[in-house]
C-alpha cells in the first residue's frame, strides 16, 4: 500500500502547493485523483516518484509511505527499480526523435534481467496498434497513439503501482474509453493504479476508490460509486447541474464550494 | 577531420546539458598532458598509454560533470555555459602553474606515410591526425547509435525529466557523455599536439571548435563532421594560397568568415534541428 501522510511540499523554498495531503493507494485497486487545474495532483505524483529536486521542490513536512518504508529521500531511479512505481507524466512524455521499438527498449533501461525482448512482445500484444509502427518516431504518432506508447513504456519497466497523470489529456472520447479500458484490464492482472484526471466520469467509472483535490488539500473521499452520485461531484466535474434550479439552491452550492477552498 | 571530433565533443555535450562547454581548449590540453605523462615521460608502450591516456581523459570530464555541472541539473542551460567559462579560466591556471609555458616535445612514432596529390602534399603526422579521428569518431557514433548505453544518451539528452520518470539514471547519463566527449577533445588533442610540440597554448585551438560546431549546427553529430571538414579545407587552402599573397593570419579569420555567410542562410547551421517554439 502506498500511503501518503500529512504531505506538505513548496517550490523555491516559498510557493506553497501542497498543504497537507493524506491518502492512501490500496494494492490492487485504481485509486482517482480529481482536481482543477492548479489543485497540486502533478506535484503530488512528482513528490511520491523522487521527481521534485528537478522542480526545485521540496518536501517540508509529511511523507511517502510504501508498505511502511518512507521513500521521501530517494531519488527517481531508485524509486522505479527498487520500489517499482511508475510515474507517467502528463502530456505523453516519449521520446520524439526515438522510433516506438528504441522507446520501449530505453524505457526498459532501468532492468538488468534478459527478457526485454520479450516483454516488447508483449506489450505489442497488449497495444496491437503499436506493432504497425515499431519503426516510427514516436514524434509523428498521433496523440492516442503516443498515449499508449507512453503506458506501454511504463510497463517495460514492470511497476506494480503506476502514477498516472492524465492519460485523457486531448484525447478522443472514443480513444479514451479504449485507454481506461486498457488501465482496467492491466488491473485485473494485479497492477494497482492511481489515476489522476480530470475527465472525472470516466475516471470514475473505472475506479475503485476517489478522491477530490482543491487547492493543495483534500477535500473529499470516499468509493467511487459514492462519489460519481455525490452532488458538488456532479456539479463541478461532471457538469451535471440542472438547468432550471432554484437561484436560491445556486447560492448554497457557491457557498458550499466556497467552504472547499 | 580533427576539428569534426573536436567538434563531437562539443555536440555531445550540448545536446545533453544544453551547455556549450568553453571549457574545450583545456579539456584539450588536459588530455594530451595526460597522455604525454603517460607515453613520453613514463615510456608506457603507446598500444598501452593511448587506452589509458583516453580513459583518464575520461576520468576528468566525470570529475569536471559531477563537481560543477550536476549541482546545477535543473537549472537554466546559461549558467553552466558560464560555469565553463569559469573553469577554462581555472584550468588554463592550473595547467600554466603545473606545466609551464614551455613547449613539450611530441611526437608519436608512426609508420610514415605520404599522400601526395600534386599540389596539395599530406605529411605523415597529418594523414595519421585524419585516420585516428575517422576511426575515433566511428566509434563514437557506433557506440551512439548501436548500444544500449547510447539510445539511453540519446532519450537524456531529448529530455531529463521524461528520462528520469522511467528510471533512467539521468545523472549517471549525463557524466557518461561528459567522459565521452572529453574523451573525443582528449583524442583530437593528442593528434593535434602531434603536429607540432604540446604547451598550454595549444588550447587556442580549442576556439576552432566553435565555427566548427556553429556551421554544423550546435546539436548536430554529423554536422560536427561536415563543420570540421569545412574548417579544416578552409584554412589549409587559405593557408596554401591566400597567405603566401600577403594576407598573413588571414587562416584564422576564414573559418569565421565562412561561419558568418553560413549563418546568414541558415541560422540554425548546416544541420541543426530547427526548434519549434510554441508560446
Amino acid at each position: 500500500m502506498l500511503s501518503i501522510e500529512n504531505l506538505r511540499v513548496v517550490y523555491q523554498e516559498v510557493i506553497s502547493v501542497l498543504q497537507g495531503v493524506s491518502l492512501a493507494v490500496q494494492d490492487g485497486q485504481i485509486t482517482v485523483l480529481l482536481g482543477a487545474n492548479g489543485a497540486g495532483k502533478t506535484t503530488l505524483l512528482r513528490t511520491v516518484c523522487g521527481l521534485l529536486p528537478v522542480y526545485d521542490g521540496k518536501i517540508i513536512e509529511g511523507q511517502v509511505l510504501l508498505d511502511g518504508t518512507s521513500l521521501n529521500r530517494l531519488d527517481s531511479s531508485t524509486i522505479v527499480r527498487r520500489h517499482r512505481i511508475t510515474y507517467v507524466m502528463e502530456e505523453r512524455p516519449v521520446f520524439w526523435y526515438l522510433t516506438v521499438a528504441q522507446n520501449l527498449k530505453a524505457a526498459a533501461f532501468s532492468r538488468w534481467d534478459r527478457q526485454v525482448q520479450r516483454d516488447i512482445e508483449r506489450v505489442m500484444e497488449i497495444f496491437p496498434k503499436l506493432s504497425g509502427l515499431r519503426d516510427t518516431r514516436a514524434g509523428y504518432l498521433s496523440g492516442g497513439e503516443q498515449q499508449m506508447l507512453t503506458i506501454a513504456m511504463a510497463l517495460m519497466t514492470k511497476p506494480k503501482i503506476m502514477l498516472l497523470d492524465e492519460p485523457s489529456l486531448g484525447l478522443a472520447p472514443l480513444i479514451v474509453r479504449e485507454l481506461f479500458g486498457i488501465i482496467k484490464a492491466l488491473n485485473r492482472e494485479g497492477l494497482t493504479v492511481f489515476l489522476v484526471e480530470q475527465n472525472a466520469h470516466a475516471a470514475l467509472s473505472v475506479g475503485d476508490r476517489g478522491y477530490v483535490m482543491e487547492n493543495g488539500r483534500i477535500v473529499l473521499e470516499g468509493p467511487s460509486y459514492e462519489l460519481i452520485r455525490n452532488k458538488d461531484v456532479r456539479e463541478f466535474y461532471l457538469g451535471a447541474a440542472g438547468a432550471g434550479q432554484k437561484r436560491y439552491q445556486d447560492a448554497k452550492r457557491y457557498k458550499r464550494r466556497k467552504r472547499w477552498l | 577531420m580533427v576539428y569534426g571530433l573536436l567538434g563531437l565533443g562539443l555536440v555531445l555535450i550540448f545536446r545533453a546539458s544544453e551547455a556549450f562547454n568553453f571549457a574545450v581548449g583545456e579539456f584539450l590540453v588536459v588530455g594530451a598532458f595526460l597522455f604525454y605523462v603517460l607515453h613520453f615521460q613514463w615510456r608506457i608502450p603507446l598500444l598501452v598509454a593511448s587506452p589509458a591516456g583516453l580513459g583518464a581523459a575520461a576520468l576528468f570530464g566525470a570529475l569536471v560533470e559531477g563537481t560543477t555541472i550536476k549541482p546545477l541539473m535543473g537549472r537554466p542551460a546559461l549558467s553552466m555555459t558560464i560555469i565553463t567559462l569559469g573553469l577554462s579560466n581555472i584550468l588554463a591556471g592550473g595547467l600554466q602553474a603545473v606545466a609551464g609555458s614551455t613547449p613539450y616535445q611530441f611526437s608519436l612514432r608512426l609508420p610514415p606515410l605520404v599522400l601526395d596529390l600534386g599540389d596539395i602534399i599530406f605529411p605523415s603526422p597529418r594523414l595519421w591526425a585524419g585516420i585516428i579521428s575517422v576511426i575515433f569518431f566511428g566509434l563514437v557514433i557506433l557506440f551512439l547509435y548501436k548500444t544500449r548505453w547510447g539510445l539511453v544518451i540519446q532519450a537524456t539528452s531529448e529530455s531529463q525529466p521524461k528520462a528520469l520518470c522511467f528510471g533512467i539514471n539521468a545523472h549517471l547519463v549525463l557524466l557518461l557523455v561528459w567522459a565521452i566527449a572529453a574523451m573525443c577533445i582528449a583524442a583530437s588533442g593528442i593528434v593535434i599536439a602531434n603536429l607540432g610540440a604540446l604547451s598550454c597554448q595549444t588550447s587556442v585551438v580549442g576556439l576552432r571548435a566553435i565555427p566548427v560546431v556553429l556551421i554544423g549546427g550546435l546539436d548536430s553529430i554529423p554536422g560536427a563532421l561536415v563543420g570540421g571538414l569545412i574548417v579544416g579545407v578552409v584554412e589549409a587552402l587559405t593557408g596554401a594560397y591566400l597567405e603566401p599573397r600577403g594576407l598573413i593570419g588571414f587562416k584564422e579569420v576564414v573559418p569565421y568568415l565562412v561561419l558568418l555567410l553560413v549563418l546568414f542562410v541558415r541560422p540554425y547551421g548546416l544541420f541543426g534541428t530547427v526548434r519549434i517554439e510554441r508560446v
